[in-house]
């Protein structure tokens, strides 16, 4: 490849990104490093070991680096799929990177000696309101781009409070973890009652909750309840939730069930 | 394996016919505009796009406000939105039909625009997916990226494992940069559209031999119905179609390449032609029917077998799509053959008068907003525009290109495409009709700016015809997004919004984000609820018909066979969801509007289930309540 400047650093330029993309921890400079050996690196090889005699115009030579490249991303998985450990970031940084190297060995030594580069890169030259034009064009992209990002206030969207439950995990002894969560457009307050079994006991809590904010409880059967004591049957939990500020508070506004597995008692 | 003397004299070979073909651009007074500037003046075409970059700048602006107000359920969001489009398209469209523009400008506004209109279906969506292929497709991505293996199952659409081209893709993203699936799945798609628009350009340049055709061409393309939203979603077809292209300008290049380069220009066709069959079984299959075409036009311009005639890839597409379809994904013959044979059956009945036509712009339900009035013109007057131009491209086409196969192969598309329209009227044939629009149009794209050209080629002189051509296209891509989606889906909703400094999701996203923690279990749920289970919930979830899940939703009381169907296919967990939108894979991921009556199913197809032993009722906001069937045992 020595002589061949444009696939040196094709291939050079393969290593680094294959290694600094596994070994960094940021995800957007892994992005940055990751992109050229993803969408332009193997297209760019192949496309120089097929056309190393003769030059093809600079727009299909690009055209060509990047469709090759998704070309090369959608068989690849099928290759890696059958290797031990499958699908993995270390296998397509070394399937990645052999494409490169291989392509362009196969370029280098078609490719007639002090051939040129395939592209020649040309830099734009720009004056002062034209450059102010671009920059004003990028900006309003990026603005665009923010604010498709970024969540807004919605007034007509209709709010709704979320409660679940489910049974502790299996070893923590027996009761229930209980989550009530505001999706409300403004402040709530609600009380929530948990009964255990039939009449075996109840526990109540008063919660106050932001939009967004989320509360969750974990409530034991009361110690004294046959249930909890024996261990031995499996004990029906219901959890209620009143919500305080509504018209009617007294009403039931959300309601669920679970079932304690027997075998989590305390006896 | 040729010699390394021979391959260099076949690619020098292939630069003198690269030359030879700049240089009979160069030839004539309409080809001299085309042709590429030179080295000492490089880039000079930055004066005219750095005001079309700040336009550009400007629409993609609006297009992302008028979202921004739609997903803050403010008004007027729709005419801010339509003035985007055309603030964004406009001045490329004029830019594209002036003659002193160079082939190197004309191909960076063709990719400025198909990239632009690429941003406007992101600025919808973002940050999630939301249409329902592509939350099929994420969850392959997901199971990919998880599991280290390609071909899991989908619960929703079991052929789309089979064909994992996009997701295996879309995993090395993930893997390398650690990306999530909705950003790399965004990138990737977008660099896909970028190849897209480029090699339609590079193709129609070396068909016509004219960059105006080319640029104009790449611009009509993109007022066909599909470009803006369906053809843009992360899903198979978006990366196979670029393939395609690129296959295809590959294959004209071949065309007039000399007999020595030939394979050199092979090679990229194979590679394209492989990686489209692993990625999308109906662009395979149009590949295949597509290459049998050329074959057969090439003989009919040139009553020969022998190369560059493109038979042996055609037996090559063909034998490649069906090893596929037969060996490894044969369950795709179980999905697309109903929808052919319904597609028949429709097409039969409506013209025998067994069914009532398809009525134009109607919705797939009685609670959405019918199109406007003057939308509904907007989009006829550009199928009336698209139909008005084809005969005088069919001439323009017929007088200058008629011995070139591709540009004989572009005509039968034009005319096969309004074939295809007379297909909407059938309603289930609708669905073929509007996928083999997206291939089609692809011919009528360069019949209709070989119209456009002769048209600036006749009147020179006369200062109405560009800004008319230029309005002309901005018709036939405002016209063709709204035939193309339905016109209350063209903006945004509210699916995740900021109150007291704070960001709530959606009822459905909200389930979708507590079964994100819940340990294993199969969901069972309506078709939008499933699509937010399987991404970003992380669950297995089964919708629709087979098994018949919504008829288990939408009863109010609980039939024997359900239970037993449910614990036959392993359902954990059953999400009912009382909102009707909740079956609508495109309007049911958001919030309810407390301006809007929204249809809500009675309160016992919930309630049904609320007595049953055994059954525990989980999770409850309100619209939506899951139980728990209980563990399998």
């Amino acid at each position: 490849m020595r002589r061949h400047g444009d696939l040196e650093a094709a291939v050079g330029g393969a290593a680094v990104c294959a290694l600094l993309a596994l070994a960094l921890p940021f995800d957007l400079l892994r992005v940055l490093v990751g992109a050229p050996l993803l969408f332009f690196l193997p297209g760019y090889a192949i496309t120089a070991a097929i056309f190393a005699h003769g030059r093809i115009p600079r727009s299909q030579f690009l055209v060509f680096s990047l469709g090759l490249s998704l070309a090369v991303l959608a068989l690849g998985a099928l290759v890696l799929n059958y290797l031990p450990g499958g699908v993995r970031a270390g296998w397509w940084a070394v399937l990645l990177f052999l494409v490169v190297l291989g392509a362009c060995r196969g370029a280098a030594l078609r490719r007639p000696k002090r051939a040129p580069a395939p592209i020649a890169w040309t830099a734009p030259r720009v004056n002062g309101a034209q450059a102010g034009l671009l920059a004003g064009g990028a900006l309003l992209v990026i603005a665009a781009v923010v604010l498709a990002f970024v969540p807004l206030s919605a007034t007509n969207a209709l709010g709704y409070t979320e409660l679940s439950i489910r049974p502790l995990e299996a070893g923590a002894g027996p009761g229930v973890r209980v989550a009530v969560g505001s999706g409300e457009r403004d402040d709530s307050s609600y009380r929530l009652v948990v009964k255990f079994g039939d009449g075996e006991g109840e526990a109540s809590s008063r919660i106050a909750l932001a939009p967004g904010q989320t509360q969750v409880l974990e409530l034991e059967p009361p110690d004294n309840s046959p249930a909890a004591m024996s261990g031995a049957v499996a004990i029906p939990v219901t959890a209620t939730l009143f919500k305080e500020d509504s018209p009617e508070p007294g009403r039931p506004f959300r309601q669920v069930t679970t079932v304690i597995p027997p075998g989590e008692g305390s006896g | 394996m040729p010699s390394e003397a021979a391959g260099e004299a076949a690619d020098a070979a292939t630069f003198k016919a690269m030359e030879a073909g700049a240089t009979k651009l160069r030839r004539g007074t309409a080809m001299r505009s085309d042709s590429t500037p030179s080295k000492a003046r490089s880039w000079p075409e930055v004066g005219h796009l750095a005001p079309i970059v700040l336009s550009t700048g400007l629409g993609l602006a609006l297009c992302s406000l008028a979202n921004a107000l739609s997903r803050a359920t403010l008004e007027p969001a729709l005419p801010v939105y339509w003035i985007g489009i055309l603030v964004l398209a406009l001045p490329i469209f004029y830019r594209l039909t002036a003659s002193e523009a160079s082939a190197r400008e004309r191909l960076i506004l063709v990719c400025l625009l198909g990239l632009s209109l690429y941003c406007v279906k992101v600025f919808r969506d973002a940050p999630l997916f939301t249409f329902s292929d592509e939350l099929i497709h994420a969850f392959n991505a997901n199971q990919i990226a998880d599991h280290h293996h390609l071909f899991r199952d989908n619960p929703i659409l079991a052929a789309t494992p089979y064909y994992p081209g996009l997701e295996g893709a879309t995993s090395a993203l993930m893997k390398l940069t650690g990306l999530s699936v909705y950003a790399a799945g965004t990138i990737l798609v977008g660099a896909a559209r970028l190849v897209l628009i480029a090699s339609l350009f590079l193709l129609f340049q070396r068909v016509s031999g004219s960059a105006r055709v080319a640029g104009l061409g790449a611009a009509i393309y993109a007022g066909n119905f599909n470009f803006l939203f369906w053809g843009a979603q992360f899903s198979y077809e978006s990366l196979a179609l670029p393939l395609l292209l690129l296959a295809m300008m590959a294959l004209a290049e071949r065309e007039v390449a000399p007999k020595q380069a030939l394979r050199a220009w092979g090679a990229p066709v194979v590679l394209a032609m492989m990686a489209i069959v692993v990625t999308h079984h109906l662009t395979s299959y149009a590949v295949a029917g597509l290459l049998v075409g050329l074959s057969l036009a090439y003989w009919y311009v040139h009553r020969r077998w022998s190369p560059p005639n493109p038979w042996p890839f055609a037996i090559l597409g063909i034998l490649l799509a069906a090893f596929w379809l037969f060996v490894v994904a044969s369950s795709t013959v179980g999905y697309l053959s109903p929808v052919l044979s319904d597609a028949f059956d429709a097409i039969g009945n409506t013209i025998g008068g067994e069914d009532e036509p398809r009525g134009l712009f109607q919705a797939g339900s009685t609670s959405v907003a019918p199109t406007p009035l003057g939308a509904r013109a907007v989009a006829l007057a550009a199928v009336a525009l698209l139909a008005a131009g084809l005969p005088f491209g069919l001439r323009a086409l017929w007088r200058r290109h008629r011995r070139q196969p591709f540009a004989l192969l572009f005509g039968i598309a034009a005319v096969a495409f309004f074939a295809t329209l007379a297909l909407r009227l059938a309603p289930a044939a609708w669905e073929t009709a509007n996928r083999a629009s997206e291939f089609l149009f692809i011919g009528l794209a360069f019949v209709l700016a070989c119209a456009c050209v002769e048209a600036l080629r006749r009147r020179p002189r006369d200062r109405r015809t560009r800004p008319l051509i230029a309005a002309g296209i901005g018709l036939v891509l405002v016209g063709g997004a709204i035939s193309g989606w339905p016109w209350d889906s063209q903006l945004a909703r509210p699916l995740r919004i900021s109150t007291a400094g704070e960001t709530i999701s959606s009822p459905p996203l909200a389930l979708a984000e507590w079964a994100e923690e819940m340990p294993e279990g199969r969901f069972a749920a309506s078709t939008a609820d499933a699509g937010l289970l399987l991404v970003p919930g992380g669950k297995m979830a089964l919708a629709g018909s087979s098994p018949p899940i919504e008829d288990v939703l939408d009863e109010e009381e609980l039939a024997g066979w359900m239970l037993p169907m449910l614990r036959r296919n392993k359902i954990r967990y059953i999400a009912v969801d009382r909102r009707e939108v909740s079956s609508d894979s495109l309007r049911g991921y958001y919030f309810s509007r407390r301006d809007k009556d929204e249809g809500l199913r009675p309160p016992s197809v919930s309630a049904k289930f609320n007595a049953v032993p055994g059954i525990s009722r989980v999770y409850t906001n309100g619209p939506i309540t899951v139980f728990d069937l209980g563990a399998q045992r």
